[in-house]
């Protein structure tokens, strides 16, 4: 239980998987400047992290690794994520067109999160257990909203302040980034 | 347009990283040397390159409902291989990019050019265009990183530059160096635009 | 109907096709991985412990769940008989596990040679601790008492000069060698 706890404050707070692996930067930019749309990319990320994972978990365990070609690891999971993306867009649709308002507009994008299969890849890598994968995928699915939903507050007041004219719109949020980065330095040797 | 053109269109007027902001995950990651930076932008270059000319000789094949996928395919099997080739003869750069050669896939300026280039040209000049586009992107590495281990090692490309006494300032080559020196870098670009006008 | 199949159908030759491809790579790369690894090994059995005959990997007879940290057991051998001990230990650094070397001569009973050889500290302060320099403070010390890292000019024998502003990292190097040490004296001193 101890190791669990400790794989999940890692990834939240220790090894954050934008501030200090720089993964999923992307969206991280792109859709930091409302609260609202921070909070949705937060959730749908998390919902397609920790399910993806759970998938390439297995299929790297049963399928990959019991017929010996590891080797297609990167294509089989980019695979599987772009097509589980799919399949839940189809389903959110269907059965609830409220969520999909909401989430929808956010999926397509996450095919090329390099978030999600970043993860997906370090799990295997570290050579997690399933439920210790399971943990710090939800882990660092959590760190990622965490940090998008932060920075998403910084950028709506960044919006009213007074900034020269050539920093405007993303040097100042790269800035502003490095500077929650530094911060979340600070939780380095915490365990 | 002439070939010279969409070669040289990458490198400034469309730079992908500088000017389109895309494919920011490897760039602040695997940029805290030179040589590092060097050895990704090849990487990508090379996956580049290959999936620009797969496609453009596909394009007229690739039906056009399942072009995405496709391409996914195409180029996360070039990945592979470069990963595979890295491995084997380029083992310690392979050590230090780790996680971020197989996540070249999800780099945003490949797709983005087999789907807004090489998918509607011929081949000559989806060659030129990943050329330029390659040459672009390795380029703005190049500088990230310089910047970023000149201030955070006081090294370039390994060499010490200071003398021993010299005490760099480390933040450059911790993560957030990463994202002072990419705004920074955009600050500038903003500014010279500015001036320009 | 025909239409998705023919879709399909297309995805799947490409697929096909790309698993051909990187299987054929596959081949011609990975013997030379393999060697690269294995050779790899060698070299920094012989850097912690030159002037072997054959390391013998014998973790599944000295290995024990209770062993913690301690993650494989390779007993030097010279003209048949065992010469030194080379352990791999994994303690945890400031900001992940950081594997390490260490080995024992058995005639001497002291330590020949320790190396890191993976870790995340951070670059220019834990990161040294991969440096020889760091690693030759180690060397020759006796298996038989407890090593302790000081910040100041070690006057005593078993004292070890942490590396500048990484105490941390010095600290869990240690530990790692400490670890190593007892279990080098719980298993191959003659009481």
């Amino acid at each position: 239980m101890k190791d669990l706890f400790i794989i999940i404050v890692s990834a939240v707070l220790i090894h954050n998987i934008i501030l200090s692996q720089f993964l999923g930067v992307c969206p991280f930019l792109g859709v930091s400047k409302k609260l609202s749309s921070a909070l949705g990319m937060g959730a749908a990320v998390t919902f397609v992290m920790v399910l993806a994972s759970t998938i390439t978990w297995i299929i790297q365990h049963f399928v990959l690794a019991y017929y010996e070609i590891e080797y297609l690891q990167t294509i089989a999971f980019i695979l599987v994520i772009a097509s589980l993306v799919q399949f839940v867009e189809m389903v959110i649709r269907k059965f609830s067109p409220a969520l999909y308002k909401s989430l929808g507009v956010y999926l397509p994008l996450i095919t090329t999160n390099c978030a999600v299969l970043g993860v997906a890849i370090l799990n295997v890598q570290t050579e997690y257990t399933f439920v210790e994968g399971l943990f710090n995928s939800v882990g660092n699915a959590l760190g990622f909203t965490l940090a998008l939903v932060l920075f998403a507050g910084i950028r709506e007041r960044l919006e009213l302040a007074d900034i020269p004219a050539s920093l405007q719109g993303l040097p100042i949020a790269l800035i502003t980034a490095a500077l929650m980065s530094m911060a979340f330095l600070g939780f380095t040797g915490l365990l | 347009m002439s070939l010279g053109k969409e070669f040289t269109k990458g490198i400034i007027r469309e730079n992908p990283l500088f000017r389109l902001t895309l494919g920011l995950c490897p760039s602040l990651a695997v940029t805290t040397s030179v040589e590092n930076g060097l050895g990704m932008g090849a990487a990508f270059s090379a996956v580049l390159l290959a999936s620009n000319i797969t496609i453009a000789l596909l394009r007229k094949i690739i039906p056009d409902s399942i072009r995405i996928p496709s391409f996914i395919v195409i180029i996360a099997t070039f990945v592979t291989l470069i990963e595979m080739i890295m491995h084997a003869f380029a083992p310690d750069l392979f050590k230090s990019l780790g996680i971020y050669i197989p996540l070249i896939v999800v780099n945003c300026v490949i797709l983005g050019r087999a789907e807004a280039f090489a998918s509607k040209n011929s081949l000559m000049p989806s060659i030129m265009d990943g050329l330029g586009m390659g040459l672009g992107f390795t380029l703005a590495l190049v500088i990230i990183s310089a910047f970023r281990e000149i201030l955070g090692a006081g090294t370039f490309y390994g060499i010490p530059l200071f003398g021993a006494s010299a005490n760099p300032a480390l933040i450059m080559i911790l993560p957030p160096g990463g994202f002072i020196t990419m705004g920074i870098i955009l600050a500038l670009m903003n500014k010279f635009q500015h001036d320009a006008k | 109907m025909r239409k998705e199949l023919k879709l399909g159908l297309f995805l799947l030759i490409v697929a096909g096709l790309a698993g051909l491809a990187i299987g054929y790579v596959n081949d011609i790369t990975s013997p030379i991985i393999a060697e690269q690894i294995k050779q790899n090994k060698i070299d920094s059995f012989a850097e912690v412990y030159p002037g072997a005959e054959e390391v013998k990997d014998e973790s599944s007879q000295y290995v024990k769940e209770e062993d913690g940290i301690v993650t494989e057991v390779n007993v030097a051998y010279k003209a048949g008989a065992p010469c030194g001990v080379i352990y791999t230990v994994e303690p945890s650094g400031y900001s992940g596990v950081v594997r390490t070397l260490v080995a024992f001569d058995i005639a001497t009973q002291k330590i020949t040679g320790i190396k890191v050889l993976n870790q995340t500290e951070t670059p220019g302060l834990g990161a040294n601790s991969e440096e020889s320099w760091f690693a030759d403070r180690f060397k020759d010390k006796t298996a038989t008492q407890p090593l302790e890292v000081v910040k100041q000019e070690p006057v005593g024998d078993n004292q070890i000069l942490a590396i500048t502003s990484a105490t941390i990292t010095s600290k869990a190097v240690t530990e790692g060698v400490n670890t190593a040490r007892q279990h080098y004296v719980d298993n191959f001193v003659q009481q």
